[in-house]
């Protein structure tokens, strides 16, 4: 089977929007909260999120918006695109020339595209109540190809010309850690030579504020503190959007180009708890069995992992679930991986999340440090016996666990290690 | 205040709307919808909405359609000749058509159906086909490319004696392409070590247009066609030369029909080549008679005839594609 790896990244997140800012603030640990203006009204009880800076996507009109001047899209690239897919289409050309990818590389037969993002609510809201209001005559005609569940890779295949295999995914927050796995697999088959992988959130009032109706958001109102995994007082997570792409390729295209990698995706597992629509089994079954499958499909022993990038999202129970899986594969072999969760600088990008947390990874593994899970004042006590680091630690990780959960009990595991 | 219903000595131009008074709000509505169009364009909308004279809808249309269109190709926009296609001269995809239509309807307060949009392909066919929506008048014929397969199909003249390589022809008019390649036999003598292509011919070319738009393109009557073989050349004034033409110059010729009555069909004519005026031909007239035509129109080997519903052409002007 061809080996896979991970050779070009780009990011649009809330803490930062290239590869160098982004790795300044995971070693830093800089946070990339605000108070939401949108949110700073009494009946809105939640105030922060994770904003995305030098970019205005608010207005439903794509042309109002607008993006850091090293990037010229033209109108009829834009005009039917969701938030999100301008930012996804951004850290998509940072992936290109961060992997060094010509014209023909990136179009061709042997080169593909997943996505995952949950769509433009905003939009989807904004198209709907005009179609309602006004009749279908006077509405866009590409509202829909902006707004559903698929935008993302309508948008991103259509303007870079992607002729390889194509797809959205969508497991809620594992729906991009899903696009990383089966496009590994597309690679890992022979079917695909490279693949793109992409993750988009709006990350604004109508992607997040949604999830207030399930009290999952947290109603810090201090930025500094309102997302805190594994601490005893976290209260909920708090949202964030962007993009990020993570370019994976065959081991001959490496050796073709000549590029030299992040690391390389070893493989990957997923299970489902079977538990409940939206609250994660107690015991994490569902995360366990995901990441047994991770160590069985990459060959990779529990005992080798240095790092493991949670998907603890600072909820009550999702955190708990998580530790008590990872309790369960590494505890009863005592071995103790660093574990952190970054969504405590960036934020829960929901269907980001997988691919924005693994581009993390790549990243500090070329870095060589290991990001320390921030604002933990006081861990929880069902964390105890797991090595949370509080601080960056330097020092290079070799073998990396990326972990991902969703709605309906969804876990996926990935594999990383040193290329 | 000037009277909302205007008189017109025109005559044809210019018909009137019974209009509803223009409301603030509306106004403000208006310039929201026109926000990225030139003050022009906002301007000539006002001026249509308060008063319903179509005079105005050619500036609202063009500045609608300059709006869309990429501002690296908007200069052709600039100095368009009808003939500017929206597909392949400004980059115009059928879903942009849309939007263009969206904001037509919504400007001009008029409704458009999909099949109506089929065959706008040209920059002249949006304001004719505009222009007959607003003034309720039946929708013109749409615009006919043909191939010069099809042209030396139906023309009684052949080459070496035919100057056109494509034509497109409508309703109200005929458009033409002639590139002198310096092989045509006349230019050996025409002149001496010196070809310049004859006057003469340029204005055969345009009567070899004017053919074409008689058998293409006028308006006959029912059951009858104008017979390819009864079409001969009377005269022709007004006609002045600006421009001296050589090999590698592309013609453009365009003629538009002044007056038609059995037997005699008189034209204006037009060469020009780039921005250039070559030739002006104030009156060519033709005679003409006609013949019962067959049931069905004759089928041509690589036909780019307005095709009927179902078969289009290989490029169809304004569908949505629609792949979901």
């Amino acid at each position: 089977m061809p080996r896979v790896f991970i050779t070009g990244l780009g990011f649009v997140t809330s803490i930062g929007n290239d590869a160098p800012s982004v790795a300044a603030s995971l070693r830093e640990m800089r946070h990339g909260f605000e108070l939401y203006p949108p949110f700073q009204k009494p009946e809105i009880s939640c105030k922060v999120i994770g904003t995305i800076k030098g970019f205005s996507t608010d207005s439903v009109d794509p042309e109002d918006w607008t993006f850091p001047a090293n990037y010229s899209i033209k109108r009829e690239t834009i005009r039917s695109m969701a938030p999100h897919g301008l930012y996804a289409h951004c850290a998509m050309i940072q992936a290109v020339a961060d992997a060094r990818l010509s014209e023909g590389d990136i179009s061709n037969p042997d080169t593909g595209l997943f996505a995952a993002s949950g769509g433009s609510p905003m939009l989807t809201y904004y198209h709907h109540e005009r179609m309602l209001r006004l009749g279908p005559a006077r509405c866009s005609p590409l509202g829909i190809v902006a707004s559903i569940v698929g935008t993302l890779n309508f948008n991103l295949v259509a303007s870079f010309k992607i002729q390889g295999a194509s797809c959205g995914f969508s497991s809620a927050c594992a729906s991009s850690a899903h696009a990383l796995a089966y496009g590994f697999d597309e690679i890992s088959l022979g079917r695909q030579k490279r693949m793109f992988i992409a993750g988009g959130e709006d990350g604004n009032r109508d992607a997040i504020l949604p999830f207030a109706g399930m009290r999952t958001l947290s109603l810090q109102t201090d930025p500094n503190l309102a997302s805190r995994p594994f601490d005893v007082a976290r209260d909920g997570f708090v949202g964030t959007g962007g993009g990020v792409v993570v370019v994976l390729e065959s081991e001959d295209e490496v050796a073709r180009r000549g590029v030299k990698p992040y690391c390389e995706l070893a493989g990957w597992g997923q299970a489902s708890d079977g538990y409940n629509v939206a609250i994660s089994h107690p015991d994490g079954t569902g995360s366990r069995t995901a990441m047994e499958n991770a160590f069985k499909s990459a060959r990779i022993r529990a005992s080798e992992v240095d790092y493991v990038n949670a998907h603890a999202t600072s909820t009550l129970i999702g955190d708990i679930s998580e530790a008590r899986a990872l309790k369960g594969v590494f505890g009863e072999l005592g071995v103790r991986p660093a574990i952190s969760s970054t969504k405590a600088l960036t934020g829960h990008g929901l269907s980001l999340a997988g691919a924005m947390e693994t581009g993390f990874c790549a990243l500090v593994m070329r870095e060589g440090f290991i990001p320390g899970s921030a604002h933990i004042t006081h861990l929880d006590p069902a964390c105890e016996g797991l090595n949370i680091p509080r601080a960056t630690l330097n020092q290079a990780p070799n073998v990396v666990l990326k972990n991902s959960s969703g709605f309906g009990g969804a876990n996926v595991a990935l594999l990383m290690k040193r290329a | 205040m000037p009277d909302p219903v205007q008189s017109n000595p025109g005559g044809n131009k210019a018909l009137t709307l019974a209009t509803k008074p223009f409301a603030p709000e509306e106004e403000a509505a208006l310039r929201e919808a026109l926000k990225r169009c030139s003050p022009s364009t906002f301007e000539a909308a006002v001026q249509f909405r308060k008063t319903g004279n179509a005079d105005h809808m050619p500036a609202v249309v063009i500045g609608v359609i300059e709006r869309f269109v990429e501002p690296d190709l908007r200069a052709k926009l600039k100095d368009a000749d009808d003939d500017l296609r929206l597909i392949e001269d400004l980059g115009i995809d059928s879903l942009t058509m849309m939007e263009i239509v969206i904001l037509v309807e919504d400007v001009l307060q008029l409704s458009i159906n999909n099949d109506e949009l089929r065959n706008l392909r040209t920059v002249g066919d949006v304001k004719t086909f505009i222009d007959c929506k607003i003034r309720g008048l039946p929708l013109p014929r749409p615009t006919k490319f043909l191939p010069i397969e099809h042209i030396a199909a139906v023309m009684p003249v052949q080459p070496p004696f035919l100057f056109m390589n494509e034509a497109s022809v409508s309703s109200t008019g005929a458009n033409g392409k002639y590139k002198i390649t310096g092989q045509e036999f006349f230019l050996q003598g025409h002149f001496k070590d010196n070809p310049v292509m004859p006057a003469s011919i340029m204005l055969e070319a345009l009567g070899q247009l004017a053919v074409l738009f008689l058998i293409e393109g006028a308006p006959t009557e029912p059951g009858k066609a104008i017979g390819a073989n009864t079409i001969f050349f009377t005269g022709c004034e007004g006609v002045r030369a600006h421009r001296m033409c050589k090999p590698g110059d592309i013609l453009t010729l365009s003629i538009k029909p002044k007056r038609m009555k059995m037997p005699l069909a008189t034209f204006e004519g037009a060469i020009r080549v780039g921005q250039e005026k070559a030739v002006i031909a104030e009156d060519i007239t033709l005679t003409f008679a006609y013949v019962e035509s067959a049931a069905a129109p004759v089928a041509v080997e690589g036909s780019a005839q307005a095709a009927p519903e179902g078969a289009h052409p290989a490029n169809p002007p304004l569908r949505v594609a629609i792949n979901a």
